[in-house]
């Protein structure tokens, strides 16, 4: 289908909902095809949730109408939750299970790690992804912009 | 886990309950509109109202009676609960993770409220973390920080409370070994003091001195040696016990419990940290009281033969201990760096060599070979790095040891001159001196073989405390015929997000249920079910009128018999993996069951014939042959109920024919769900069931379904046309 042809509107609950012609879908969701790579691109608009039958790809919310563009990342919003780490204000370890508390875009948070596995993962050579006991997962997006305290304290992981 | 957090006084006084309200679930919510965390936000539901509170006020009322359809729903990194009020759609709550299992349980608790009916949901699934003191508590009920108990002492004192003998026998040789480590030195100032020394030294004296000195250097060897010997033999033991333990643990905890963790960490549990515990034992559990003892007494001796030098030589060991601490520190990361870089190494070239074919086929070797050379240069250099570092650092430390024996020469040797000391003395002080800083230097590598293995004993705390053990030899005891009821099951291998609803089904003693669905639908999770190793969440099984979880594990599953997709052979010969049904089979029966199983023919045909080895996977056995094992394992068992996952894997047609016979021998006159895939299978059962979205959609024999032209119809044409499609 082609992009041009879907317009959004705001369906009950603040969902999402979608219009093409005479064909209306009360329930879509936007689901981000590289949520780490590139999250502003390529979106797969599915009717009723992530399993179902997919409308269209938007290449590059960008290029929507800004209100058009509100509506979508809206509902990224109520679909994704994903915290990134901006300074680590302290990490205790005791017993094999690590206690962080951190700054986060979002606001200050405490977790708990599990130390043995790979519960820190290298999306990149400077990109972490810290999966913690309740399968919260929190990124470092670049860890030389840490300061060297941060670092070290870090560098149990690394 | 908790569904009712208990509320702040400031929050609570926000809600005014009447006359016959009460409070049945309060949860945390704690992403709020902006997407942000927020902490003082929490949805509490009462009889007959839904409150959400905001930021600390109280932002929504809902009636109960205004709401239906609350369901959880599972995002990434967050949940959202909504309801249908008074028709429209609303999100109540957005959360992270940690709650998505509450908000399940509650949007069923507020459906029940929404119907009428007043029943409180409950769930004895275990917090992830201690609601008191935050900190994580794997699989035991009790948080033991805030319980009182001092997991690593009682974990010590259990594993060492059959041993108390050698321990003290150990102590003993400790203490021996401390007595002619510091009597040596004594007879050393004898001899110069008062031998050497002497204007006519006695060469009696002499020699007794020096055949006294022998024996104590031959005794402290001896001692040595008897020390390290119990010591080792001591921790042998002690990790084989541990090795038992959790290997036992491990075999008796739900499947759950190893699926959710990746198999190289259990290994590791069982096999290293294990060994942690005995290299502990080995080599420094057998000196550490000799060291605190001799370093004790060293002390004592020093500051009894010289007050004044003694307070001096101990002055650079501050300095040295801080000194020799913060190099060990340095060294240890640097070196767990260096093992990440090889880890970092050796995976990349495991990956590659595993996945050569793959590599080859897209022409990818040079860039491959790029990317490992730098994996190896990056390993290269940290190494040749933390080389250097020692190079330089350890020869600083070792001359940095000898600070205390300059002290001690120097002011020692003017006290001798001045005559304040005599010789004798002077060479005992260096000696203690020496030794000191030697224990001292030996100590200071204690604080991280002491995180070591209080860490390694903590994570083996932690299987053995995981006390969810499904009931093990206190259930009913039965012969089972073979009649099978589910009752409103439900299941998920995450309670939030269940793979089976609802799934009432009532099979007869000897009915033939086939299984059929779309792939995902939840077809091996019923399997799963019936084989008792997953309980349901919801509802009942219940085989022959009882519930399958008061049944008798082994009695069961010994009654039980297993044809899976993927033949699982164990390492063995074909007998011992035939036998694995019934180890004490004769070989009658086991010929007998391979006949039937239609084996017979090509373990005849092996070299061996059976007792032809088999690798982990069956090794050097075709497809087919290895089914008819595995069949021939499930006939020896004589189960009363079977279950089958059909290989999808279409063989030649000799051995689909060959197979197709033994399973139809096989399922004979007993009870038999099969997940199947064959027109020639599904024709075959009595019954048919369909699985699509979490539930049972059709039941049917497979003419009543296809006349049904429903979602079977469907599935069946499409497969059909496939496979005309294939052979064109």
């Amino acid at each position: 289908m082609e992009e041009k042809t879907l317009t959004y509107f705001e369906s009950s609950g603040g969902f999402l909902g979608a219009r093409s012609g005479e064909e209306e879908y009360t329930r879509v969701r936007a689901v981000r095809l590289f949520p780490f790579s590139d999250p502003d691109k390529y979106i797969s608009i599915r009717v009723g949730s992530e399993t179902g039958e997919e409308l269209v790809v938007i290449r590059d919310l960008t290029e929507l109408a800004p209100e058009q563009r509100e509506l979508i990342e809206h509902d990224l919003e109520l679909n994704y939750f994903m915290p990134v780490i901006n300074k680590i204000i302290s990490i205790k370890d005791e017993y094999g299970y690590a206690y962080f508390h951190v700054m986060t875009d979002k606001g200050e948070v405490k977790f708990t790690i599990n130390m043995g596995g790979t519960n820190v993962s290298k999306l990149s050579e400077t990109r972490l992804l810290i999966t913690d006991i309740n399968e919260n997962r929190f990124e470092i997006r670049d860890v030389r912009e840490l300061t060297p305290a941060e670092q070290r304290k870090l560098d149990l992981f690394l | 886990m908790i569904l009712n957090f208990e509320l702040t006084d400031d929050l609570r006084s926000l809600i005014t309950l009447t006359d016959k309200e009460e409070i049945y679930y309060s949860l945390p919510i704690d992403i709020d509109e902006r997407s942000r965390y927020t902490r003082d936000s929490f949805l509490v539901v009462s009889n007959t109202t839904i409150y959400v509170i905001m930021h600390g006020a109280l932002k929504r009322t809902l009636a109960i009676a205004d709401c239906s359809e609350a369901k959880s729903h599972a995002h990434v990194g967050q949940g959202l609960l909504t309801v249908n009020h008074k028709g429209v759609l609303t999100v109540l709550a957005r959360y992270t993770h940690g709650h998505m299992g509450r908000y399940a349980y509650v949007a069923r608790g507020i459906n029940i409220l929404a119907s009428g009916r007043t029943e409180h949901v409950e769930s004895n699934e275990y917090e992830a973390s201690c609601p008191k003191c935050g900190r994580a508590i794997p699989g035991t009920a009790r948080c033991p920080h805030c319980s009182g108990e001092n997991r690593f002492v009682s974990t010590v004192k259990r594993i060492a409370k059959p041993y108390i003998p050698q321990f003290i026998g150990i102590a003993v040789l400790m203490i021996l070994a401390s007595v002619t480590t510091l009597v040596n030195p004594a007879i050393q100032r004898h001899l110069v003091d008062n031998v050497l020394l002497e204007e006519e030294p006695s060469k009696t004296a002499a020699f007794l001195c020096l055949g006294g000195m022998f024996l104590m250097s031959a005794g402290i060897v001896f001692v040595n040696v008897a020390k390290s010997f119990y010591s080792t033999k001591l921790g042998a033991r002690i990790s084989m016990d541990m090795r038992n333990s959790l290997f036992d643990k491990l075999q008796k905890a739900p499947l759950s419990y190893i699926n959710d963790r990746r198999p190289g960490e259990l290994l590791n549990r069982v096999v290293q940290d294990t060994r942690v515990i005995r290299e502990f034992m080995e080599n420094s559990f057998c000196n550490l009281f000799t060291v605190a003892f001799i370093f004790v007494c060293d002390v004592i001796f020093m500051l009894s033969i010289n007050p004044k030098l003694a307070l001096l030589s101990f002055i650079p060991a501050p300095f040295v201990v801080m000194l020799t601490l913060a190099f060990r520190k340095s060294i240890h990361r640097r070196f767990h760096l260096q093992w990440h870089k090889n880890d970092d190494a050796s995976s990349n070239l495991q990956d590659v060599i595993s996945g050569m074919r793959v590599v080859k086929s897209y022409g990818n070797e040079k860039p491959e070979a790029a990317k490992f050379l730098k994996y190896s240069n990056e390993y290269c250099r940290v190494q040749t790095r933390n080389e250097c570092f020692w190079a330089i650092f350890n020869p600083m430390l070792s001359f940095l040891m000898g600070a205390g024996v300059f002290v001690v020469v120097y002011f020692g040797g003017r006290d001798v001159l001045l005559g304040d000391m005599t010789t004798g003395e002077l060479i005992q002080f260096m000696t203690y001196t020496t030794l000191l800083y030697q224990y001292l230097n030996w100590m200071t590598q204690l604080p991280r073989q002491l995180t070591a293995i209080i860490s390694s004993l903590e994570r083996i705390d932690d299987i053995l405390a995981f006390d969810r053990i499904p009931n093990h030899g206190e259930g009913v005891v039965k012969t089972i015929e073979g009649q099978v009821d589910f009752e409103k099951a439900t299941f998920g291998y995450r309670s939030y997000k269940p793979v089976l609803e609802g799934i009432d089904l009532h099979v007869r003693q000897g009915e033939k249920i086939g299984i059929v669905g779309p792939s995902g639908a939840g077809k091996s999770t019923l399997i799963n079910l019936l084989m008792g190793l997953y309980e349901a969440d919801d509802g009942v099984l219940m085989v022959d009128g009882t519930d399958i979880r008061t049944l008798d594990r082994k009695s069961f599953h010994s009654q039980l018999g297993v044809v899976l997709q993927e033949t699982f052979l164990f390492s063995g010969t074909i007998l011992e993996n035939i036998r694995f049904a019934r180890p004490d089979a004769t070989y009658e029966e086991v010929i007998a069951a391979a006949r039937t199983a239609n084996a017979h023919d090509f373990i005849c045909r092996t070299p061996g014939g059976y007792d032809t080895y088999v690798g982990e996977k069956g090794y050097n056995l075709s497809g087919g042959e290895r089914q008819r094992i595995a069949i021939a394992r499930a006939v020896l068992a004589n189960p009363s109920l079977l279950i089958l996952d059909e290989a999808t894997a279409s063989l030649d047609t000799e051995s689909e024919y060959l197979v197709q016979n033994a399973l139809s021998k096989l399922t004979k006159g007993k009870t038999t769900f099969a997940i199947a895939h064959r027109l020639s299978t599904l024709k075959d059962c009595d019954r048919l069931i369909v699985i699509d979205g979490h539930r049972i959609c059709e039941v049917g024999s497979h003419e009543e379904l296809i006349a049904a032209k429903g979602l079977y119809y469907e599935l069946l044409t499409a497969q059909l046309q496939m496979q005309r499609r294939r052979e064109g």
